[in-house]
């Protein structure tokens, strides 16, 4: 009579590398499902690209004179790094949200590979970076970004803002599983972040910054990014540090190093954190 | 000797000061249901979360079907099925995308999963809110939803931590007619609960636990016995008159006095002498009384008996929980 007694056990054993891959998958689709429910999650990596794209261009632009390129494709290099960089406020603060939710507990008390409950939102939280980011190159281009891209450097730059995306995404979730709130994961963006995203030429050039900034600048990470979306849009080299005159392959490490890190120290962090 | 789904040794949680669960032995045998009940703040839910390897324990071991919560946790998950206190489902999703994405995360396809949605929402009486999202649910709403994700997999060990806290009448009785016809099933069931009558009701055996530690367990009659037959309750009419009614009684019987009801609770060995006697004693002293009455023991005089203070029936969290 009963179906529940019908019901053989789950057909599926976890910890498969198939098994986490379908895992992932599933949930990176749940956290996709949440974009058009809850779009203000959408607004969150939008507004502030929107916001710095209309203040540089049309407030602070027109007293910024750099040699040799016009202000809008030399600043809108410098949104698109700003925009990954805010990114890991977004994640992070999505993140430390979603893991209060009690459906990861129910995630957690499944037989499932952990690590596909943090890939799942990693995953989730990259595809809205991309859908932002769609939206922020989108806009530039409307507002006079004239980028010069050879099919290769197209490439190029795709791979490489998807990878940033990445990496960047990966720090986000981990930071969001180290906060005690999301409101803590917004303090920490503002002290910390988005002032990395200024010392980082997006819309200044590092050379004419103070000394101690110019340090900062000359190795932020974001200085990488944004010299390498640069240069392979308008062939533009900064100069002033190794990274900076080889931002692409900077870049690429720069995410390597993070994904690395963060990665592994995410999983850690998410089988101590309710276990403690 | 009959098969233990679940046997704690020594098991200790602690949080920071505070020690949750302290050197907790438990064990419940398959195929029967065993209900944890204690006050909040008892360690039932931390209890569970061990059982269900959300937490770890500080010390002690725990086993679930033969297998350990720390060392064999995969294997564990795949036996146990937890249903908390708050619905552990994904708010932005609908009832039924949740039932289906819990069946295809436990390897089922696509129609399967659809085919269990289905089979779910019948059997839980959901179809009428299946199709909403979670998060504009009513809590009786969510937590049917939640005890049908629970039951994906008929599954070895089902843990129910309060089960039927804060559910309507209507989803109580959908909650108790699931847990009967899964016991006649075969399937083992820990349940925690402050409500009383649903121990009575439901389990084979009840394990009262205070302050982490178990205090007494038995059936629900071997548990009212050791608090003798009937009781006299006195209530008196305000504060002093309890204060009064406490001690005219003190001595002559066998009482426990309950200050947050003004009630003195009074053991009753000689059923009606005792009522009678209990009755004239307050008479004598002039107190001031609201109700007297006697009544069958029921498992709040066997807690009051063995802990020494009621249990709590208000339907407050687990303070715990937020750990």
């Amino acid at each position: 009579m009963s179906a529940l007694a019908a019901r053989p056990a789950s057909p599926r054993r976890g910890g498969s590398p198939v098994g986490f891959v379908r895992d992932t998958v599933l949930l990176t689709a749940r956290s996709l499902r949440a974009i058009p429910r809850v779009p203000e999650r959408l607004l969150d990596v939008t507004i502030q690209p929107i916001v710095f794209i209309l203040l540089f261009l049309y407030v602070f632009g027109s007293a910024i004179h750099i040699p040799g390129i016009s202000y809008a494709n030399y600043m809108f290099p410098g949104i698109i790094g700003q925009s990954l960089a805010f990114g890991v406020i977004g994640a992070g603060v999505a993140t430390s949200n979603d893991m209060t939710e009690g459906v990861i507990d129910r995630f957690r008390s499944m037989p499932i590979s952990r690590l596909s409950i943090i890939s799942g939102q990693v995953m989730g939280q990259f595809c809205e970076q991309v859908v932002g980011m769609v939206i922020v190159i989108g806009l530039g281009l409307a507002l006079g970004w004239n980028p010069h891209l050879t099919p290769g450097h197209a490439i190029e730059l795709a791979a490489l803002l998807v990878f940033g995306m990445l990496a960047f995404t990966w720090m986000g979730v981990l930071f969001g599983m180290l906060v005690r709130s999301s409101d803590a994961m917004q303090g920490l963006g503002f002290i910390v972040i988005f002032p990395l995203t200024f010392l980082a030429g997006t819309f200044v050039p590092i050379a004419g910054m103070a000394a101690v900034p110019r340090a900062i600048a000359q190795w932020d990470p974001i200085s990488a990014l944004v010299a390498a979306v640069r240069q392979l849009t308008e062939g533009y080299h900064a100069t002033g540090s190794w990274q900076l005159a080889h931002p692409t392959v900077a870049m690429a490490l720069w995410c390597l190093v993070i994904i690395a890190v963060c990665a592994p120290l995410a999983l850690w962090r998410f089988n101590r954190k309710l276990a403690s | 000797m009959t098969a233990l789904a679940i046997q704690t040794n020594q098991l200790t949680k602690r949080f920071g000061a505070f020690t949750a669960v302290d050197r907790l032995d438990l064990s419940v045998e398959q195929g029967t249901v065993v209900s944890l009940l204690g006050p909040n703040g008892a360690g039932k839910t931390t209890t569970v979360r061990m059982l269900a390897t959300l937490l770890r324990p500080d010390a002690g071991r725990a086993r679930v079907g033969g297998h350990d919560v720390v060392t064999e946790s995969e294997q564990v998950r795949r036996l146990i099925s937890l249903t908390g206190q708050f619905a552990a489902l994904d708010k932005n999703l609908t009832a039924r995308e949740n039932l289906v994405l819990m069946a295809r995360l436990r390897g089922r396809s696509r129609s399967a999963a659809r085919k269990i949605a289905d089979e779910l929402i019948e059997r839980f009486d959901a179809g009428a809110f299946a199709d909403r999202l979670v998060k504009s649910l009513s809590g009786g709403e969510r937590r049917r939803i939640d005890l049908a994700a629970g039951l994906i997999d008929r599954p070895y060990v089902l843990v129910l931590d309060e089960p039927t806290t804060g559910l309507d009448p209507r989803s109580r009785q959908v909650v108790w007619a699931t847990m009967r016809e899964l016991v006649t099933d075969g399937v083992t069931l820990l349940l925690t609960t402050q409500y009383l009558e649903e121990a009575d009701a439901l389990a084979d055996r009840v394990v009262l636990i205070d302050r982490g530690t178990e205090v007494a367990s038995g059936t629900p009659a071997q548990l009212k016995t050791q608090v003798g037959q009937q009781r006299v309750d006195v209530v008196a009419a305000d504060g002093e008159a309890f204060e009064r009614l406490t001690g005219a009684l003190d001595g002559s019987f066998d009482i426990t006095p309950l200050p947050e009801h003004r009630m003195v609770s009074v053991a009753a060995p000689d059923e009606v002498a005792d009522l009678a006697r209990v009755a004239d004693t307050v008479e004598e002293a002039g107190i001031a009384v609201d109700e007297i009455a006697l009544r069958r023991p029921t498992l709040d005089d066997a807690f009051l008996a063995l802990t020494g203070h009621a249990p709590q029936t208000e339907e407050a969290q687990e303070q715990e929980v937020a750990a």
